[in-house]
């Protein structure tokens, strides 16, 4: 992981981490976004992005995980036996999916029965266990909220592009809303609300963001 | 030796803590789960018969529409739906079908006319088909089909057909290419049900 030199233990006296909270914020949501540069959870960002809807919706859950997620372990990170650190760590993943799970089915009914396993499956996201692996462990609570909501963003983002572009072009619509004259006479792709619209969507933001990037990250490789 | 029993302790009151934590989350949101599922159930019988209802309504404000619109009856082993609208209009009556489907069950409500004639309207709340292919049968489009389809052939057999090759007829809807096996599956479930009602009528 290309963060491990992020792993310091000096940075508390600072202030809110001496300039490493913005250093943190910019790789996870930036320069190492989970989704266009790792490729990490993409299992969910093909299912859920048919509609802007369920992007945002999956987007503010990775977010709200992997922040209470990356808290906890990183607060119980002296106390953990080291042995059964993954464990604990999944435990806790799958107490805050659970929570926001039981949330969505309480209050936004709809809006589950769409996601449906996804949300449950957010447990065996990559992205989350990667960050409370790489990060949390080693990091103050503070700092791992900042990764937690970088890398939730840069989650969340991707996958908002995804869904815009996706319901936009198969159905004429964005966020359930006709578009004035434009959705009169476009006839919705249908190809794109499919599964391999989302591969397309997919394969192309990670194209452009690596463009935009540069070539430095494969000499890193 | 001290460290296993360590590991041991942290791993009961972490698992403990999670536990509890998840306890609580379940039985707060209970209720209201309780009521999504009662909602949506009432929702699917609505628009089975289809009463009019406003569109984004609240799941207090549905069971409110269904207690007033609907009548529930017990014929024999089935539930009946009934929709008895004030004014001209024509009422519907429903019941619940259930089937296997291709890949797990299939369930829903189908609605006839008050005569039991022609199927009013039907739909599924609970199915797992192939999506894109099987799925679309939740598609209104397809569920539209449905409306207006006679219960009887012809030559007066009970029964309709979803079929997408072959002659019009007055009970037969055109069903989803390349969903043949769901298709086939709901018929007879369909035909199932009917045959039940007309049963229990006589």
């Amino acid at each position: 992981m290309a963060d491990q030199q992020l792993a310091c233990a000096t940075c508390q006296p600072k202030g809110l981490c001496g300039g490493k909270g913005i250093l943190t914020l910019k790789e996870g949501a930036w320069a190492n976004n989970p989704l266009s540069i790792q490729v990490l959870g993409i299992c969910s960002a093909l299912a859920v992005t048919n509609r802007l809807e369920n992007s945002l919706v999956m987007g503010a859950a990775v977010i709200f995980v992997c922040v209470g997620s990356n808290l906890i372990v990183s607060l119980l990170r002296k106390r953990t036996p080291h042995r059964i650190r993954m464990i604990a760590e999944v435990a806790i993943i799958a107490t805050f999916v659970i929570l926001f799970d039981q949330f969505l089915k309480a209050f936004y009914w709809d809006m589950s029965k769409q996601l449906g396993p996804y949300v449950g499956l957010i447990i065996t996201n990559c992205i989350i266990m990667g960050r409370a692996e790489a990060f949390a462990l080693q990091n103050p609570p503070i700092l791992s909220i900042v990764d937690g909501v970088a890398n939730g963003i840069g989650y969340a983002v991707v996958l908002a592009i995804i869904g815009f572009f996706r319901e936009f072009l198969g159905t004429g619509e964005i966020l359930g809303h006709t578009i004035p004259v434009f959705s009169k006479w476009y006839t919705p792709n249908q190809i794109m609300i499919l599964a391999p619209g989302a591969f397309f969507a997919l394969g192309i933001v990670i194209g452009i963001f690596n463009w935009i990037k540069g070539p430095e990250t494969e000499e890193k490789k | 030796m001290k460290g296993n029993v360590y590991t041991l302790i942290y791993a009961a009151v972490l698992g403990t803590i999670c536990a509890l934590v998840l306890t609580f989350a379940a039985s707060f949101t209970a209720p209201y789960k309780k009521a999504n599922a009662e909602a949506e159930e009432v929702e699917n019988i609505l628009m089975a018969l289809n009463v009019p209802m406003p569109e984004d309504v609240s799941s207090e404000k549905l069971v409110e529409i269904y207690n007033k619109n609907v009548q529930e009856q017990q014929r024999g082993d089935i539930t009946t739906y009934i929709y008895k609208p004030t004014g001209a209009a024509e009422g519907a009556l429903a019941v619940r079908f259930a089937g296997p489907g291709l890949w797990g069950p299939i369930k829903g409500f189908l609605a006839l006319d008050p005569t039991l004639t022609e199927i009013r309207g039907i739909t599924f709340y609970e199915q797992e088909e192939t999506p894109g292919l099987g799925g679309e049968i939740v598609k209104e489009s397809f569920r539209d089909k449905f409306v207006g389809t006679s219960i009887r052939d012809q030559a007066g057999n009970l029964g309709i057909i979803i079929k997408t090759a072959g002659q019009e007829a007055p009970n037969k809807v055109d069903g989803i290419s390349g969903a043949t096996m769901t298709c086939d599956k709901v018929q007879q479930m369909l035909n199932e049900a009917i045959g039940s009602i007309i049963e229990e009528k006589q």
